[in-house]
């Protein structure tokens, strides 16, 4: 069997009887932004924009490398950008343009 | 106080029974689907019992995935498995299991 | 835990962080520090929706209202109520997300349904999802990282007493463990053992012994732990 099937046929998620470290109790108070993350996701779900199992596949095709450095959040914004993009409801190019307006909007004049 | 059920005669649709029963052995298949799953690569090929019937039926988690809110429904079955058939060298006591929710597609009778 | 509890009067969600000076859109604050990138693209998305109308105005906000009213305080409550009600605790693990709909006012707004498992003498119960982070959300609030994270979800599957022992629980041998992997639309809320010396406990004292931890099934119920998560 060729070995890199194990990248294709075991998602990076799968983590059960994975080797791993001891569990170091690491908790965090929710950022603003992560916990309107975390909201924006309740709320696609609601509308059926993007239920929650798309979501958890969503975050699984952003691949290994990119669930193993974002953050819990992270993964999840970029994920819904995926699925709105492939859903035809937004395209990359709409993003980019308002990113560029919210990140102008915050960035800060030096005073005189 | 029990009431005994009234005696009818109805024909269920298909699907409307469930396949399994509480108690029944089952196995999980040994397929390695690419792309989305929602049974964990550990518990492929092992063979437990069926613990509880989860009612209602429900859309399958794996074709959900892919925007299908509807579509046909299913029972899900919670199945315990244990710990020392699921880890080789497992040294808890044998009692100790894991008990998982898998979709009766993933399900064989044994 | 932080809220957000001022009010505004517009209809639309603000992106500012809510420091010192909270005021709309003030790049000049420097007191807050810009958004990153993640965030700028957490922004631009939700105002894309609201533009395009496909979500509301103020439908994020609400739900920020929402998650904020589900912390552990409502499972303890909920477990207390067991530990003194025995026709309570028969109908809570008939059905829990009825029980807890019906007597306690929980709504379940993620459609899951809740099954209520409880340690006795002779069973232990433990919580994970491994391939996400599956969490009864509506009676617990929001999972700790360390649940989310790779080492739990690994190794409680392949060696939860080990796991157990990291958070210092013990487990004795002729106690069965029993780990639930939650993989679809059932979440786990452990019933925990109540403790000895409880007897002329109230229950409000008794909710007050009942953390976060317990209710996975990592830890069991102390006289020592009060109100730390």
């Amino acid at each position: 069997m060729n070995s890199t099937a194990n990248l294709v046929n075991r998602l990076p998620s799968d983590l059960g009887g994975l080797p791993a470290e001891p569990i170091q109790q690491i908790d965090h108070v929710l950022l603003p932004w992560e916990k309107r993350c975390h909201a924006l996701a309740d709320v696609l779900d609601f509308h059926k924009i993007i239920n929650t199992e798309e979501k958890r596949r969503g975050v699984e095709q952003l691949g290994s490398e990119m669930v193993g450095k974002l953050t819990y959040y992270e993964r999840w914004i970029v994920c819904f950008a995926n699925l709105l993009f492939q859903k035809g409801l937004l395209t990359p190019e709409e993003l980019a343009l308002k990113m560029e307006e919210v990140e102008a909007r915050h960035t800060t004049t030096p005073t005189a | 106080m029990t009431s005994s059920k009234p005696s009818v005669h109805v024909v269920k649709a298909l699907g409307e029974e469930p396949s399994f029963k509480v108690g029944d052995r089952v196995r999980i298949s040994a397929r390695y689907p690419i792309g989305h799953y929602r049974v964990p690569t550990y518990m492929r090929g092992k063979c437990g019992a069926v613990e509880f019937v989860i009612e209602p039926t429900a859309v399958n988690n794996e074709e959900e995935a892919f925007g299908r809110n509807a579509g046909k429904k299913g029972y899900y079955y919670r199945v315990g498995v244990p710990l020392a058939e699921l880890w080789p060298g497992y040294t808890g006591p044998p009692q100790d299991r894991l008990i998982i929710e898998i979709f009766e597609g993933w399900l064989e009778r044994t | 835990m932080t809220t957000d509890t001022h009010h505004h009067d517009h209809d639309h969600d603000h992106d500012h962080q809510h420091g010192p000076n909270p005021h709309h859109q003030d790049p000049k604050n420097v007191d807050t520090p810009p958004p990153g990138y993640y965030e700028i693209m957490e922004i631009a998305v939700r105002e894309l929706l609201i533009e395009k109308k496909l979500i509301g105005p103020g439908e994020i906000r609400r739900q920020i209202e929402v998650l904020d009213s589900r912390t552990p305080a409502l499972g303890a409550k909920v477990v207390a109520r067991a530990w003194v009600d025995p026709e309570f605790k028969a109908r809570l693990l008939a059905n829990g997300r009825l029980a807890c709909e019906r007597e306690f006012g929980i709504s379940f707004y993620d459609d899951t349904q809740l099954i209520v498992l409880e340690n006795t003498d002779k069973i232990h119960n433990v919580v994970v999802c491994t391939l996400c982070s599956c969490y009864p959300r509506p009676v617990l609030g929001l999972p700790p990282d360390w649940y989310k994270a790779k080492p739990y979800r690994a190794r409680v599957v392949k060696e939860p007493r080990a796991v157990l022992s990291e958070f210092g629980t013990e487990i004795p041998a002729e106690v069965e463990i029993r780990v639930n992997d939650s993989t679809a639309m059932l979440r786990y809320l452990v019933l925990p053992k109540r403790p000895v010396g409880t007897e002329d406990f109230s229950e409000e004292q008794l909710a007050s012994l009942v953390t976060r931890d317990t209710m996975i099934g990592v830890v069991n119920v102390s006289l020592a732990n009060k109100n730390t998560p």
